[in-house]
């Protein structure tokens, strides 16, 4: 290759150099926020004077935090279940069949994720107003699902598209039915892709906060959009903390798919 | 007349205007190992799809003992099948690849453990009982797909190409092993593949398919040594095609010249020919001699390659016309001579060429 690493001389250390300095610049901000949260300045001085727990008494302290939490854990999941139930449909319906209008589908579909977010905010506002699902949990769980769809769909179409529709055939032969096949066959040898589509819809619906600004009420907010309203009426650290604990949670769960994933290739 | 066990009446089968498959009819009786032989495109996998259930006829009529298979989804046809592709199920081990078939008609687990065991005993793959199909060769993958096709005891086993993704060496090893298991079993079996040395070495009949037509069925023998047409002789076996003009047949035996101007009379005519008719003359590359014998006549050429192929050797000559032929003298001929170029002239017995039509 006309660009190989293992040739590129001195150029290797300017190459590394670049990749670090962006690095940097994608996560230094999260790490301000984790080291923030533990530094015992009321005022988020930086570097902090000492270093203590006490923003994470006070967050698990305040029930509204907590409620918050589980707000957006309880949406995130419903969407998430939502969102691989639509996708996996979806999904057999743009890989396996033949109709008009299949491409436009597709692209339908998968506007979400290039749609500018506030656009949509504004238009299903305007919209479950006259429905009256604004902040509601289904409203909630809605709007959210729209947004996870195009993140469900494109790793459960991806596996199914790397599906040998053979393998479907034979099991029909043996005796089972299409539908049968489908669930004891099929998805279980795409289930990498289900797990991908439900992780990552699930994340979609979590650190969502546009639409969720949009659709919240006083009594139903999720993590970010308490995140957002608590950082317009006072500057407090307890923030840094709760955002600590949504980027852990994130992290985590990415942690975990790549684990999975691993595990379940071999 | 007593029923035919497999009947396929008149079945056509028409993607658009295109028709794969023109009113193929066919009987094929109880264990018989049948294969549907011909170029890719000549609807033979078609004709297989339909009886499967995968495809639906255009029309005619699928007969399973008298009873109509199209009205019968495909999962209740109890049909066994095993595909050109891989297709176990990436998730389950070997063992339970088998056993699917038999836990999907819920039989007892006693009777599952059982037939499973026996079905790899079969294939010989027991000590793989446990493996996942990602572990195992494509030949071994193969034989555990047949394993599951035999698992229920289905009347019928249909096959499509499925050794075509194996190297030749393994190819060879594996159509053994379904020698073995088909007579073993005794269940009937409709194979389909575009190798004819393949269909040779398996088959009790072959159907050869042409553009959606069935050229011509009867055993190996009857296609190698008595075909039909042109077609049938040109794709068993290897065979050399002489132009050649029609003069006369007298009981059978006809009088032609070939394009070198030599007259060769006694040849055997496949069909009514007229005086004058342009005609094509087939030999058998092993149907030529080096040395005159009695009933033989001589063919000028000139040698122009000769290529040693262990077991026999392979001669390219040239006629009088510029066409090159391919000859394939018998071991024992060989043994006793030595060609050089200084052979002027090949020898064939009338009898054993074919004269068809232009």
């Amino acid at each position: 290759m006309l660009l190989d690493y293992d040739r590129l001389g001195w150029l290797k250390v300017a190459l590394l150099g670049f990749t670090a300095l962006v690095a940097a610049f994608l996560l230094l901000p999260v790490v301000f926020i984790v080291l923030l949260s533990f530094g015992s300045s009321r005022w988020l001085a930086f570097p902090p004077p000492g270093w203590t727990l006490k923003w994470y008494e006070e967050l698990f302290a305040d029930p509204s935090w907590i409620e918050a939490a589980l707000t957006s854990a309880r949406i995130a999941t419903m969407t998430a279940i939502l969102a691989v139930a639509i996708g996996l449909l979806a999904s057999f319906a743009l890989v396996r069949a033949q109709f008009r209008g299949r491409e436009i589908l597709r692209g339908l579909l998968l506007t979400p994720m290039v749609l500018p977010v506030v656009v949509f905010a504004i238009a299903i506002y305007a919209f479950f107003l006259k429905l009256g699902l604004g902040g509601t949990t289904i409203g909630f769980v809605v709007a959210h699902t729209v947004l996870a769809l195009p993140f469900a769909i494109i790793p459960i179409a991806t596996a199914l598209e790397g599906f040998d529709k053979s393998v479907e055939d034979a099991a029909i032969v043996c005796g089972a039915s299409p539908i049968q096949a489908k669930l004891r066959i099929t998805l279980p040898s795409i289930r990498i892709g289900i797990f991908s589509a439900a992780i990552f819809s699930f994340l979609a619906s979590w650190d969502e906060v546009v639409v969720a600004i949009f659709m919240a009420s006083p009594t139903l907010q999720t993590l970010p959009v308490k995140i957002w309203g608590s950082l317009r009426s006072d500057l407090t650290p307890v923030i840094a903390a709760a955002s600590s604990l949504l980027v852990a949670l994130t992290l985590a769960l990415m942690v975990v798919t790549a684990l999975l994933r691993r595990k379940l290739q071999t | 007349m007593t029923q035919p066990f497999l009947s396929i009446r008149k079945l056509r089968k028409a993607f658009g205007a295109f028709t794969a498959v023109h009113d193929v009819t066919l009987d094929i009786p109880k264990g018989e190992f049948l294969t549907f032989l011909g170029p890719s495109g000549s609807g033979k996998s078609t004709t297989l799809y339909a009886i499967a259930g995968f495809q639906d006829p255009t029309s005619g009529n699928v007969l399973l003992q008298g009873k109509s298979l199209l009205s019968v989804p495909s999962h209740k046809r109890n049909i066994g099948m095993v595909f050109q592709r891989y297709t176990l199920f990436p998730h389950l081990s070997v063992a339970e690849n088998v056993a699917f078939p038999l836990r999907v008609r819920r039989r007892p687990d006693s009777e599952i453990k059982r037939k499973v065991a026996d079905m790899l005993s079969l294939v010989r793959l027991e000590s793989f009982a446990e493996r996942l199909p990602a572990a195992l060769s494509g030949g071994q993958q193969q034989r555990v797909a047949l394993a599951r096709a035999l698992a229920y005891d289905p009347p019928i086993l249909l096959m499509d190409e499925p050794l075509s993704a194996l190297d030749k060496k393994l190819r060879e090893e594996i159509q053994a092993e379904i020698r073995r298991i088909h007579r073993e079993t005794g269940v009937t079996i409709l194979y389909v593949t575009h190798d004819q040395e393949e269909a040779l070495h398996l088959s009790d009949r072959i159907a050869l398919f042409r553009d959606g037509r069935i050229e011509q069925i009867g055993t190996g023998e009857d296609l190698y040594l008595r075909p039909a047409t042109d077609f049938v002789a040109g794709f068993i076996g290897n065979s050399n095609f002489l132009a050649a003009e029609h003069l006369a047949t007298v009981d059978g035996a006809s009088t032609i010249r070939l394009a070198d101007g030599s007259l060769v009379s006694g040849i055997h005519a496949n069909g009514s020919f007229a005086s004058g008719q342009r005609a094509r003359l087939m030999i058998r590359p092993e149907a030529f001699h080096l040395e005159r014998s009695p009933n033989t006549v001589e063919l000028a050429v000139e040698i122009v390659d000769v290529a040693f192929y262990g077991e026999r050797r392979r001669i390219v000559a040239r006629t009088g016309t510029g066409q090159e032929i391919d000859i394939r003298p018998t071991s024992a001929a060989l043994a006793a001579q030595d060609v050089t170029p200084s052979h002027r002239a090949v020898f064939f017995d009338p009898g054993t060429a074919f004269l068809f039509p232009a």
